[in-house]
């Protein structure tokens, strides 16, 4: 194996110009709070919960468990930039820079193969969006967090931070004070959503932290599939990624959110996603993490209405310097529900997985069903993997299974297929790739297409 | 085979060592406290048993430890916890394998079976795993007796009880099999 091979270049590293109009300085005030929220012109009880949250985040700890996070300076951090003034509702409108960025990641041809809707965003502001006729017809609301808030006021006042409160967690807390961006999504009573909304992040600017928030509800009876992808630039000094997501999954609705992570490799990226689960609905997290520096998120699923289902299925990828703590959490407070969670987990050239989960059945959940399987590939003696899966169980009308498992590559498989005339390194690749084959298969091919070829890039030459 | 009974845990906790080569097997029942168990020599072959049988408001918090520290040996823990009434069973395993300990295997259950409403269950198998070459799985399942089996058995004559108390015999009988 050449020695080019093995030094990995990330493949959306670069980065273009910034065109901010407004930056705002490094470091967070409560003077910038309100400028934020006096420039997105937003309604008193928003620049309250910001400034309450700003009180929360100051004076909540460090955590104290999973990875090292000493190394963010909240000081260095620029909080707000906005790239335009408002979102450009068509293409050519858009900054040349801008479009260049998204010609490199492909937004175009991705529109092409039958999107929904493309939301990208760039520098913490929403500046393109396309929704197709179709979704505005059957009234399904599809825009930025900011127009969200913009054009439905009440809607937003309802439900937002109300999974997630201020009080959750120091991350939790510090979005909902700098909050800037995301999806906005709501799906009226019984409709269903065929294509997938897709949103396309991006950091730019050095040192830029990006907080966005998402809200999704989905009414009774309705159907949507929510996409994010991340890509972003590499830089030299460490980047912050604090989103919140927050789903209301009403009776009978089923929403699927997928997320493809390639933050760049000095990203800590410290996710917040929750949701809550009405009567008979289902949630379902498809979550692949391979970049970052750092990555702590375990989507939740708050099964709250009879007959409610939550399922986690999670890739997680960790290479040198990196550290993927992810997980699940599954809290069953109702009678029937079920949930399962599935995680993969591959660590090599030091690389650090691990698996925290947490699965509470409650006192009333009678009748619950769980299934956890956590599954892990060392591939090299340098690397580690963790499992930590915690069970409360308050009713013994429960199936709780847990099982996990930790392994390297068969030799008997790559000795097998190098035997056939296969190289090592594609054995491997080989090989790892149908360890998350069973998750793989779960999400769009043009994600799973570009999966395997990631994969397949750290495995060359990863191994002996 | 070299058995060892553990009667009580003094202060909270305990260490055994196993640093010559051999098959051990450890057993112990009800028992609260932090159980560390040292592997430190490779051929070492330790089998550890604990049975729980949890009644009225009988609260137990155990804590067992698998440090492998040496290439070439297997730990295998069976934990088995039968609950009752309001009693409480709060459980932690780590499972560890330090970067020379290559070629270990370690296995970590626990199984629990709740009779009661209002007992509870705790069960945290952890794994932290850092060197490659091994081979480690844990599993925990909790839950209430086989409906089906407790229906045949009543068909066949059986009072509930007696349904029961059979099925939780056949599930303890897998620890007390182990012991010989």
């Amino acid at each position: 194996m050449s020695s080019k091979k093995l030094n990995f270049q990330y493949r959306y590293g670069f980065s273009v110009p910034e065109v901010s109009i407004f930056k705002a300085k490094k470091g967070l005030s409560k003077k910038l709070i309100k400028k934020i929220s006096q420039l997105k012109n937003e309604p008193s009880w928003m620049t309250e919960l910001r400034l309450k949250a700003y009180q929360v985040f100051i004076n909540k700890p460090m955590p104290t468990w999973g990875a090292d996070l000493s190394k963010i300076n909240f000081d260095e951090i620029i909080y707000y930039l906005k790239s335009t003034d408002k979102p450009k509702s068509s293409w050519e409108e858009l900054p040349e820079e801008i479009k260049e960025t998204y010609d490199k990641i492909g937004v175009p041809e991705a529109e092409k193969k039958f999107l929904a809707g493309v939301s990208a965003q760039f520098e913490s502001e929403v500046v393109y969006k396309s929704i197709q006729k179709q979704l505005q017809k059957q009234g399904v609301v599809f825009l930025d967090m900011d127009s969200g808030l913009r054009e439905y006021p009440e809607l937003v006042k309802e439900y937002f931070s109300k999974i997630v409160s201020i009080y959750d967690n120091k991350f939790a807390a510090l979005n909902s004070a700098v909050w800037s961006g995301g999806s906005f999504v709501y799906v009226p009573k019984g409709v269903k959503v065929t294509l997938p909304l897709q949103a396309y992040f991006r950091i730019n600017a050095q040192n830029f932290g990006q907080f966005e928030r998402t809200l999704i509800i989905a009414d009774e009876g309705s159907y949507v599939h929510y996409i994010e992808g991340c890509t972003a630039p590499i830089y030299t000094t460490s980047s912050l990624h604090a989103a919140v997501v927050e789903i209301f999954v009403k009776k009978k609705a089923r929403v699927r959110y997928t997320t493809v992570q390639n933050w760049s490799k000095n990203v800590f990226n410290l996710v917040t996603k929750r949701s809550r689960v009405e009567e008979e609905g289902v949630m379902e997290w498809v979550d692949c993490n391979l970049g970052s520096q750092v990555t702590m998120k375990y989507p939740s699923c708050i099964l709250a209405g009879e007959g409610a289902r939550g399922e986690v299925l999670s890739i997680a990828y960790a290479s040198s310097d990196q550290v993927q703590d992810a997980g699940a959490k599954m809290i069953h407070l109702a009678r029937n529900t079920s949930s399962r969670i599935i995680s993969k987990s591959i660590s090599s050239r030091g690389g650090r997985t691990s698996y925290r989960g947490l699965v509470h059945v409650g006192k009333n959940a009678y009748n619950s069903s769980v299934y956890v399987s956590c599954d892990a590939l060392i591939l090299d003696e340098k690397s580690r993997s963790d499992t930590y899966p915690t069970m409360k169980i308050e009713n013994n009308q429960v199936d709780v299974q847990h099982e996990a498992t930790v392994e390297k590559l068969g030799e008997e498989k790559i000795l097998y297929l190098q035997s056939r005339g296969i190289k090592k390194s594609d054995a491997e690749g080989l090989l790892v790739n149908g360890f998350i084959e069973p998750i793989t298969k779960e999400i769009p091919l043009e994600y799973t297409v570009e999966l395997n070829r990631l994969i397949n890039l750290e495995m060359s030459g990863s191994v002996g | 085979m070299k058995k060892i009974v553990i009667k009580n845990i003094l202060n909270q906790e305990k260490k055994l060592i196993f640093d010559k080569p051999g098959d051990y097997l450890v057993f112990f029942e009800n028992l609260s406290g932090n159980l560390i168990f040292d592997i430190k020599s490779s051929g070492v072959n330790l089998k550890i048993l604990g049975l729980y049988i949890g009644r009225k408001n009988q609260v137990f918090k155990i804590n067992t430890f698998q440090n492998h520290y040496q290439p070439s040996s297997t730990s295998n823990l069976l934990i088995k916890g039968v609950f009752y009434d309001q009693s409480r069973f709060y459980y932690q395993g780590l499972i560890r394998i330090e970067k020379d300990a290559q070629k270990s295997h370690a296995y970590q259950k626990n199984q629990n079976l709740l009779l009661s409403d209002e007992a509870f269950v705790f069960s945290e198998p952890k794994l932290e795993i850092l060197a490659n070459d091994v081979f480690c799985t844990h599993g925990s399942t909790t839950g209430r007796l086989n409906q089906e089996q407790i229906f045949y058995l009543q068909s066949r004559g059986l009072t509930k009880k007696q349904a029961e108390k059979l099925l939780v015999d056949g599930f303890i009988n897998e620890v007390k099999e182990n012991l010989g």
